[in-house]
């Protein structure tokens, strides 16, 4: 097991009443699995995954449980000790390709930056592995798109962009939140095709975040359902997809638009 | 841009015809009998209409030709000259201040934000932003000149003389310049750091490991420059017009001295040069800060 959740609770504490967003959630993603987390807007999926990116701001929010990795607990790490896993280990992509990337940084800085961050390199090994991940994350031209600026790439190049900055390190855990609910639909499968084949070729650990059941049922393994912040039903995908237990559940299938139409 | 050129050049000619004044008197004093004016306006070609002087003294210009002072025996071009350096030297310290302590002093700021040290910092700045550099000026010269003795107020040193002490006598005006443009880059430069802090590409930037001054550093940074050029664009312009009531105060020979004496003996092709070379760098001004635009946000098409 590589990575274990056990009983996370997120709670706000910016208004007048504590809000809690994560409730008791419990969960654990093995070595190459890809895990998916579905639910509607609201429900606490990107709270779980920036939880376990390290990204929740210290202040005004409470966090109890455990979030194990290597047998360190992110939750009360040392922010250095976080740090030298962030981009390292964990990595993240996000729904926005078109305002994740620094807008006045070029795309290669953006890409080498885990690197520079992580590993001890020269200037050319480091280039050299950018440009291995540009090339495998199926960007044409990846010579011009080292030196250009997010401003010059569409949102799917950006989102392949983020996935390059992303692997570049070989981290073991890849959280990716709705990477695809910004592009249009024939980008959509191009990015979850990509997703599919590091997964296989690299073997790393894929938390895949979605509100879109069709998406879930397509590539993952494992699937937890989150409803308010609480989880609802957890286990095999195929399995959940066929005899769903809760009510919720059944309820989120029935609503998926015709899925097998589309094959 | 040569429009705007042509455009100050004729309302500076303008405006000296319609005020009051006039040069042929100033220069021989109030007991010159009308026949004596008379015959130095015509020798100063003042006699002639209006347009036919303006497109004279145009084309002059052009050629590079600014004329004679009437009140001094010298060319306006060595007069400038003379005094030119000492104006823009000041100004270059006062920017280098500028940009020196505002950054910093804003990073600060914004790190700390809504702590005791960012309210503290609001309200030096606000009281800062509102103190004129003349009344700074005066305030220097007590302090560090008459108290502190620091410097000697009034002993001003050439160029020419002794370089460094020209720059070490030039720094306590450049300080009473740099002061409340400094507040205002503070103020700007801390809102345009929580502004771009708040943006996705800096949770990107955690995500992949750096702390929060790399993400400051690297990333933010650069991004809340791009609002400042503008301002210091504007900053170097208002500087050099506004030395020329610092100049008064720490008796700097410069550029606003001369600029003061011309326009009270009706010196005018004095006055006009001066007022065209302000022109000029108000235009070469707006031009560097778009090339700076360029290179700083690559969203600027080139
Ligand atoms: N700063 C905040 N203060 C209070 N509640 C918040 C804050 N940010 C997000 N939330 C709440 O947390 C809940 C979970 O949000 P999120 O994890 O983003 O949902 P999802 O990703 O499943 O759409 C939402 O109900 C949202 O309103
Ligand atoms: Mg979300």
């Amino acid at each position: 097991m590589l990575l274990e959740i056990k009983n996370l609770t997120i709670e706000f504490h910016d208004h007048d009443r504590p809000e809690r967003v994560v409730e008791d959630v419990s969960f654990s993603l093995d070595k190459g699995e890809i895990l998916g987390i579905v639910g509607e807007s609201g429900s606490g999926k990107s709270m779980t995954a920036l939880a376990v990116a390290g990204l929740l701001p210290r202040k005004k929010m409470e966090k109890s449980g455990e979030i194990l990795f290597e047998e360190k607990n992110l939750l009360t790490l040392p922010r250095h000790d976080l740090r030298g896993l962030q981009g390292d280990e964990i990595s993240v992509i996000f729904q926005e390709p078109m305002t994740a990337l620094n807008p006045t940084m070029k795309i290669g800085k953006q890409v080498e930056e885990a690197l520079l961050l992580h590993r001890h390199m020269t200037d050319e090994e480091r280039k050299a592995k950018v440009m291995e991940w540009l090339e495998k994350v199926e960007l044409d031209d990846s010579e011009r798109v080292y030196e250009a600026y997010p401003h010059e790439l569409s949102g799917g190049m950006r989102q392949r962009v983020m996935i390059a900055a992303a692997m570049v390190s070989d981290p073991q855990i890849l959280i990716a939140d709705e990477p695809t609910t910004a592009l249009d639909v024939t980008v959509q499968s191009q990015i979850i095709k990509l997703l599919l084949k590091i997964n296989k070729d690299s073997g790393v650990s894929i938390l895949f975040i979605s509100h879109d059941l069709s998406l879930i049922k397509q590539i993952t393994h494992n699937v937890i359902v989150m409803q308010k912040g609480r989880i609802v039903e957890q286990g095999d995908t195929d399995e959940i997809f066929l005899h769903p237990k809760e009510e919720y559940t059944k309820k989120l299938i029935s609503s998926i638009p015709s899925v097998d139409l589309r094959k | 841009m040569l429009l705007t050129l042509f455009g100050v050049s004729f309302l500076v000619f303008a405006a000296f015809e319609i005020i009051p004044g006039d040069p042929a008197i100033s220069k021989l004093g109030t007991d010159a009998t009308p026949e004596m004016i008379a015959a130095l306006r015509e020798q100063m070609g003042l006699n002639r209409p209006f347009i036919v002087r303006y497109f004279d003294w145009l084309g002059d210009c052009i050629r590079g030709d600014f004329g004679r002072s009437y009140s001094y025996n010298r060319t306006v071009i060595s007069m400038i000259g003379d005094k030119l350096p000492i104006t823009v030297t000041m100004t270059i310290i006062s920017m280098l201040l500028v940009i020196a302590v505002s950054i910093p002093v804003a990073l600060l700021l914004a790190k700390y934000m809504g702590s005791t040290i960012d309210r503290a910092g609001y309200i030096s700045n606000q009281i800062l932003m509102a103190v004129p550099s003349f009344f700074l000026g005066i305030l220097i010269t007590y302090i560090f000149g008459l108290t502190l003795r620091f410097f000697t107020p009034g002993g001003y040193i050439s160029y020419r003389q002794n370089f460094a002490g020209f720059i070490g006598y030039l720094l306590a005006p450049s300080v009473a310049i740099a002061i409340p443009k400094c507040a205002m880059s503070v103020k700007l430069l801390r809102s345009a750091i929580l502004e771009e802090w708040n943006k996705d590409y800096v949770r990107t930037a955690y995500s992949r490991g750096n702390s929060t001054m790399q993400v400051m550093y690297r990333h933010v940074l650069k991004n809340a420059l791009i609002p400042l050029i503008t301002f210091w664009g504007m900053a170097v312009a208002d500087m050099i017009a506004g030395s020329i009531v610092v100049e008064q105060v720490f008796n700097i020979p410069g550029l606003g001295r001369i600029l003061l004496t011309s326009i009270s003996n009706r010196d005018y092709p004095v006055v006009e040069a001066i007022i065209l070379l302000i022109a000029v760098v108000v235009i070469v001004m707006n031009l560097i800060v778009d090339i700076l635009y360029r290179c700083i946000d690559p969203r600027i098409s080139k």
